[in-house]
């Protein structure tokens, strides 16, 4: 899924949970004016403000939601309302002055169309929003009933909201009710509870009803409760202990166990103990180097007894080309370095091989990101052009940089307010105002421009009102910038401030992920007030070790790959099992599809072929896409197409496909059939099955088979075979095929397959 | 609903499968252009100065390479010579003389289609060797001493390995040339340590300085970006030890197009001013020569100067067309009050060199010469409206992140020394639907042939004058027309024809162009510009153009020109203004044609608007009528030429079948004597006595060995008469045709 891209609806599938309505047109009684309702007295219901009262029950009820009357286009039937409530000018009009003022019956409101639809009385595809006896019902009716003002320039404005409590230890299976106060320019403060939206970030661990009643299940963990209310959000985080006894921590390495063991103790849950060695060098390789240890390196780390042995695996992985192709393969996806044409190969070839020799070379990240972001000349000259090529527009330039950077989604904010964030339509165009002097010269490569700083002030007009914002990173002031500069240098500039709240912490959070399974932050490009991590410390403590290294990504990766929490089991204790958030123990992973690849390969001792590239190039280091093509088992396991910016275009999940490609596909048997693959070398060269068991084993699994699995294997790889007819296979074929199921086996086994 | 029987699906299907093959077919079946010889490859790619090396040349339409010409009188070859003394097709033996400057060097062949386009051979005074065995793995790396040049071809989708053997805190200077020496290759070079981990990589095709940590054994891997190899990927890779404070070496490259508008003629190597890195405004006096760098990124250089009133004054920069990857830009400000109040008012924005002509755009189809005169340089005019201080700031358009302290510029401000340079190449155009060709054209003229090679001009300084072609030194029946650029215009054609009876030969030629600056009279050099490889389809391979020296135009009597169109007498055609001059014209053709009409356009200042004319190339003698009323040409004597499309039956080289047919027939002589003799022999087997049979079956083993050695001797006697044969078949060729110069007066 594209969510990147502006025409997909992405914003609007978030709010389609919520339920809407749709008026049917009908003829209004009537023809009094507004101005001619009677004012209200002292005996009526105290004035109904429509700003703040109306539009937020149409919100609470969902009425304005993207699915329903704020759908994109002409809302539902006709009747349109603006996205949440953000212009209640535009609602008014809709509701009062649309539809030939059928919508609202002042002289007798129950009578009016928008309530006898929301009531259900009139038939409404979208169902029964308000009852009759709500206090919505009456103040909506009452509004009506006063007058149908707009009070929108002249109502209070929402200055700020409060949710009580904010935090709170809830044990499990408890409930807690939250109460949310508003808070008014003219400082009456109301409880808008009743009226406000709340949204559980985990249902798994806690669940919260219309009326902000949480309930905890049986879970523990953190837990976050979003309120919304009139655009603003906040936020009630709660810790749902287990409150298992936690006595035996293992010693802390560096701040990441100090803050997940504070974390676990809070908690109440043990962590599981540390893994193996066998685990560790398989694993740590797997997510460093995107590749099965080699026997020489397992043999090595086996025979150190140094107490920094774990240390140096990590610095020797670090030291090696596959480290760069590994992470240029993850950065190149979410580049976009995409082959739609046979003459992009130039460019997508330059810009692998940039990212992945600055990889190499531990270019400092904000330098590289800056190089990216301002990139000029040709690609050739310059490999970082090439994102230009991929990402013309100045819009999808400012969505990808703060998606990927940033860890910021601002496609909603495009077009509305950002529902769940504090970014306006304005934002949205003073970010991208600072790619509006991105200038294009032609070149002799069709579709290829060279990128240059087009002198002139950036600015960018504002699609809705036109007025033109001038470049303002998020969250802070104007930056003047002067026609000379290119506005892209201060973005970066401001990316790169060790003071910036999204550049380090998107990373970190990103790199988390990448050996965690699960970021501080999910999704890991979604950081917003709203999203709260799972253990702020622990992020906050990572972020300030990056930025205090120079944004070292090296030392990143070697901080959390040394700490103990990385190298705890993945076999759960009889208190953790259920946490899958708070690092308590390892979380697997199923091998993403080139490492999967590669490890078959590596395991048979064979290399896959792919098109234009030299034999023994690795999956893990293919420069783009197009390899997808060729490579059914690439595709079935998930290798994404480079179109989008979110790492979730690749498919970590498991599937059937997945399954009967590794038990049935041609490409699977004829690696286990090869005749030049290590088992049937071995076999020809007279090898003892025993040794070539325990070596599968080695390679495989970085530890030797234990002696049921040697019998186990042993008794099978000597089975006798009759063939079709009946008659006795000779053994030599037998050891062949039978190995081949051997293998096979190995393959399909979860210990293959994960990374755990 | 439609209601289509399975038959009458399956018969429209195979219509419309058809009638796709019959449109692809068609589509390609034809070729463009008339061949032309080019030397492709010349392996290995460089020698040692004072040495003698033997080499291999390969190309196209290359029969019989007899000469292998260089540039220097230094550098000579002969033909290599089997052990019997015989010739070996295209081999030479190359000295270098000791006193040749180390550098780059253009060689060329003679073979029967004439003078070839240009290959560089490069000369040098470090040992050189060439690879000999594959080295695609770290296990057969090819072991290098300190210092060599390696001269070697890369493998198609594989990686060169190299080792040597490194010292810690040595440094080993390393360059990979390529692209600067008409490779096609884009170099990536990588040292290993000795465990193959890549320490270091290059891929900009720049000298690399390493200085390993760890004495021991070194990698260096070289690849294409893409992979890609063959013959056309070549390459010379040099390892040299350099102290740690030497300057880096010099290593040569060939200059892009671009290049021939720099420098102005007179310009002193060294700069009067160099530019102070560490002055935020550098204050100077009109005029101005600075040289400088774009460094550290995002520099921006400022100088400060007082100017005039009523001054003029002209502004030139150079940095791309150092063949570096920069965009100046510059910016002129005038100073509006002083002190802290002082601002910065915006007078003059200066950027990029338009090209003379429309560049191709790589659209679908030709739109335009794939040689790009212009450069991201700058070249303007500053008029100082009012006088005061004045500042400049330059910058790099690319220098935003990039750190690159080879990124150096030239500024120059001076009064006005009007001037122009020249360049030429060969014409291109669309030769049919969605040609998009940018084949490398050297002047190898047929014997009846007239070629068009397209001709611009950078001007400077508000010249404007008619600049003079002059080509002195034609070889004989060679004659050049259409020589001058007209004033205030930036590009012309020149036509070089050789006459039906022309002799085969070659000149180096002088081509000139001469104008005079006032009352002075300036010749200036044209620069030739040619394609390093003949690109067929640049949709998929970028074409690579460069300036070549020389002008060497040679004539092949070999072939004809598949037509002569001429005016029908060789004279003055003279016509009053504003009335009409029936042409009469003559056609002389030598050859099938496709298709039996071709349409003509016209070249010539004042007559490119007359209108497009059909010819029949059946009828020996067409016409055309000119209207001077409608042309508006004011009076005065004119040079035009015809020009169009034409589609010949080509044949390549049928003279070639019948020495073939006689190779295979001595060869079928040959076998079958062998064969007899084999037979009888073999036949006196049965009755040769027992003590002889020893050395009879001893014959017979020869002679088996002989009769062997015939046959395949036989073989390929018959795939090449039917490799020639095939070439010689008639395919369809689109050329570009052009008429023989017609002179016409206008009277008044």
């Amino acid at each position: 899924m594209d969510r990147s891209n502006p025409s997909h609806p992405f914003c609007y599938i978030v709010l389609a949970v919520l339920v809407c309505f749709s008026i049917w047109p009908m003829r209004a009684s009537g023809n009094e004016t507004l101005d001619n309702k009677p004012a209200a007295n002292a005996n009526t219901p105290r004035v109904v403000s429509f700003a703040n009262d109306v539009v937020p029950i149409l919100t609470k009820a969902g009425c304005n939601a993207g699915t329903c009357h704020a759908k994109a286009g002409n809302g539902q039937n006709g009747f349109a309302l603006s996205l949440l409530g953000f212009e209640p000018k535009e609602d008014y009009t809709h509701i009062a002055l649309e539809g030939r003022g059928r919508r609202v019956f002042a002289a007798s409101p129950d009578h009016s169309l928008l309530l006898m639809k929301a009531t259900n009385r009139v038939p409404h595809r979208g169902g029964t929003k308000l009852a009759p006896d709500s206090e919505s019902y009456r103040l909506i009716a009452d509004w009506i009933s006063q007058g149908l003002k707009y009070d929108g320039e002249t109502a209070p404005k929402l200055v700020s909201l409060e949710v009580q409590p904010q935090r709170g230890v809830l044990p499990r299976n408890s409930q807690q009710q939250l109460k949310t106060i508003a808070t008014y320019s003219d400082q009456q403060t109301r409880d808008v509870s009743e009226f406000a939206l709340y949204e559980s970030n985990d249902t798994s661990m806690a669940t919260v009803d219309a009326h902000g009643l949480v309930k905890t299940l049986d879970i523990p963990g953190k837990v976050s409760i979003m309120v919304r209310f009139q655009g603003q959000v906040v936020v009630f985080d709660a810790a749902v202990p287990q409150g298992s006894p936690v006595d035996q921590l293992p010693p802390s390495k560096n701040f990441i166990d100090d803050a997940v063991f504070a974390n676990l103790k809070e908690l109440g849950i043990p962590p599981s103990a540390i893994c193996d060695d066998s685990t560790f060098i398989r694993r740590v390789s797997l997510d460093i180097a995107g590749r099965l240890p080699t026997q020489e390196e397992v043999a090595l780390f086996m025979q150190d007894t140094s107490p920094t042995r774990r240390e140096q695996v990590v610095d020797r992985l670090l030291m090696t080309s596959e480290y760069a192709d590994f992470f240029a393969n993850k950065w190149t996806a979410m580049l976009k370095n995409r082959r739609d044409d046979a003459s992009d190969i130039i460019s997508n070839f330059a810009f692998y091989s940039w990212v992945r020799d600055n990889l190499l070379s531990n270019k400092p990240y904000d330098e590289m990101v800056r190089e990216l972001l301002a990139a000029t000349g040709t690609v050739i000259a310059n490999p970082p052009v090439a994102w230009y090529k991929r990402v013309k527009d100045p819009k999808q330039q400012l969505e990808d940089v703060a998606q990927l950077f940033l860890g910021v989604r601002m496609q909603c904010a495009q077009c509305h307010h950002h529902p769940f964030e504090r970014w306006s339509q304005d934002d949205y165009y003073s970010m991208a105002a600072f790619f509006s002097q991105v200038g294009r010269k032609p070149t002799a490569t069709r579709g290829e421009d060279m990128i240059f700083h087009k002198r002139g002030l950036a600015g960018y007009a504002n699609a809705k009102t036109g007025i033109v914002q001038r470049p303002t990173p998020l969250g802070s002031p104007t930056v003047a910038i002067s026609p000379d500069e290119d506005p892209r240098l201060r973005l970066a500039d401001w990316m790169s401030s060790p003071e910036n709240p999204f550049f380090a912490r998107s990373l970190v959070n990103r790199y988390w992920k990448h050996f965690f399974k699960r970021g501080l932050i999910e999704p890991e490009d979604d950081i917003r007030d709203s999203n709260p991590p799972s253990n702020p410390q622990l992020l906050a403590a990572l972020e300030k070790h990056f930025i205090d290294s120079d944004f070292n990504l090296k030392e990143l990766v070697r901080v959390i790959t040394t700490s103990q929490t990385y190298q705890l089991s993945a076999i759960p204790n009889e208190y953790n099992a259920n946490d899958m958030q708070n690092y308590s123990h390892y979380y697997p992973r199923r091998l993403q599809a080139e490492v999967l690849l590669d490890s078959v390969d590596d395991l048979l001792g064979l290399r896959t072929e792919f098109p234009n590239l030299p034999s023994g190039t690795r999956a893990i280091a293919l420069p783009d896409n197009s390899y997808n093509n060729a490579s059914p088992f690439l595709r079935v396991f998930g290798r994404p197409e480079n179109e989008s910016v979110c790492e979730c275009e690749r498919i970590q999940s498991s599937s059937l496909a997945q399954s009967l490609h590794l038990m049935n596909s041609g490409d699977v048997k004829g690696k286990l059939g090869n005749g030049a693959n290590r088992v049937n070398q071995w076999l020809q060269s007279g090898k003892a099955p025993n040794e070539i068991i325990v070596e599968l084993y080695h390679i495989a699994f970085a530890r030797e088979p234990n002696e049921q699995e040697l019998a186990t294997a042993l008794a099978y790889v000597n089975e006798p075979k009759l063939d079709a007819e009946g008659k006795p296979i000779d053994p030599p074929r037998i050891l062949r095929e039978n190995f081949q199921d051997v293998v096979w086996a190995l393959v399909n086994s979860k210990e293959f397959l994960f990374n755990h | 609903m439609l209601n289509l029987s399975r038959n009458t699906i399956l018969w429209r299907h195979g219509l419309i499968l058809a009638l796709l093959l019959y449109c692809h077919g068609t589509s390609y079946a034809q070729s463009v252009c008339l061949p032309l010889p080019r030397l492709l490859t010349i392996t290995p790619m460089g020698g040692t100065v004072g040495t003698t090396i033997d080499v291999t040349v390969s190309g196209e339409n290359q029969d019989d390479v007899t000469e292998l010409l260089f540039d220097h009188p230094g550098i000579k070859a002969v033909p290599k010579l089997n052990d019997q003394g015989v010739k070996i097709a295209n081999a030479f033996q190359i000295t270098i003389a000791a006193d040749v400057p180390p550098g780059l060097y253009e060689t060329r062949t003679w073979s029967r289609l004439g003078i070839s386009t240009s290959r560089i051979f490069s000369v040098g005074n470090i040992p050189e060797v060439s690879r000999t065995q594959a080295n695609t793995s770290r296990e057969n790396a090819m072991a290098l001493t300190v210092p060599t040049i390696c001269n070697a071809v890369l493998t198609n989708k594989a990686i060169d390995h190299y080792s040597f053997q490194a010292v810690a805190g040595k440094r080993y200077n390393i360059y990979c040339a390529a692209r600067g020496i008409d490779s096609k290759m884009e170099p990536v070079l990588t040292i290993c340590d000795s465990q193959g981990r890549d320490l270091v990589v290059e891929r900009k095709g720049v000298p690399l300085d390493f200085v390993p940590k760890q004495d021991g054994l070194h990698y260096i891997k070289l690849h294409d970006l893409t992979y890609k190899g063959g013959s056309e990927y070549f390459y010379r890779l040099t390892l040299q030890e350099l102290a740690v404070d030497a300057p880096q070496p010099t290593f040569f490259a060939t200059q892009p197009i671009r290049s021939f508008s720099w420098p102005p003629a007179g310009l002193s190597e060294s700069a009067v001013t160099i530019e102070d890195e560490g002055a935020e405004v550098q204050v100077m006096s009109l005029p101005i020569d600075v040289a400088g760098r774009f460094y550290p990124a995002a520099d921006v250089d400022t100088f400060e100067f007082a100017a005039q009133q009523g001054e003029t004054w002209w502004i030139e920069v150079a940095s791309d067309r150092f063949g570096l990857n920069t965009d100046p830009a510059l910016l002129i400000q005038l100073a509006k009050g002083d002190g802290e109040q002082r601002q910065w008012l915006d007078v003059l924005e200066l950027s990029d060199i338009a090209s003379p002509v429309k560049v191709s755009s790589n659209g679908y189809a030709y739109d335009g010469p794939p040689f790009d005169g212009g450069s991201t340089d700058i070249l303007g005019k500053f008029e100082v409206k009012e006088t005061g201080t004045y500042r400049i700031s330059l910058n790099d358009l690319f220098g935003g992140t990039r750190k690159d302290p080879q990124n150096k510029y030239r500024l120059i401000i001076r009064k006005a020394q009007p001037d122009f340079a020249v360049a030429a190449w060969g014409l291109h155009a669309e030769l049919r639907n969605g040609d998009r060709n940018a084949l490398s054209k050297p002047a190898a003229l047929r014997v009846g042939n007239t070629v068009a090679f397209e001709v611009v001009t950078v001007r400077r300084d508000g010249f404007d004058g008619e600049i003079e072609l002059t080509l002195t030194g034609l070889p004989p029946g060679v004659t050049a027309t259409g020589l001058k650029i007209p004033a205030g215009k930036m590009r012309s054609v020149v036509l070089l024809t050789a006459a039906e009876n022309a002799p085969a030969g070659w000149a180096n030629v002088e081509f000139t162009a001469k104008s005079k600056v006032g009352e002075t009279e300036v010749v200036r050099p044209v620069h030739i510009g040619q394609m390093a490889w003949p690109i067929v389809d640049s949709w998929s391979e970028i074409p690579n153009p460069r300036l070549v020296r020389g002008f060497p135009v040679s004539v092949t009597t070999s072939e004809s020109a598949p037509l002569t169109l001429s005016a029908r007498e060789a004279r003055v055609w003279e016509v009053k203004q504003g009335e009409k001059l029936q042409l009469p014209l003559q056609l002389k053709t030598r050859a099938e044609f496709s298709g039996s009409v071709v349409s003509l356009k016209t070249w010539g200042s004042g007559f490119e608007a007359h209108p497009a004319f059909n010819i029949n190339l059946t009828e020996q003698f067409p016409e055309t009528t000119i209207d001077t009323n409608a042309l508006k040409v004011p009076a005065g004597d004119y040079t035009i030429a015809f020009y169009g499309v034409a589609v010949p039956k080509y044949r390549y080289h049928p003279d070639s079948i019948a020495p073939a047919q006689e190779v295979v027939k001595q060869a079928e002589i040959a076998a079958n004597v062998a064969a007899e003799e084999l037979k009888k022999q073999q036949d006196a087997l049965a009755s040769v006595a027992a003590e002889n049979k020893a050395a009879l079956e001893q014959q017979i083993a020869e002679l088996t060995t002989k009769k062997q050695a015939a046959d395949v001797a036989l073989q390929n006697a018959n795939n090449q008469l039917k490799s020639v044969t095939d070439r010689a078949a008639p395919r369809d060729t689109a050329e570009i045709v052009i008429s023989e110069p017609i002179t016409i007066r206008v009277l008044p």
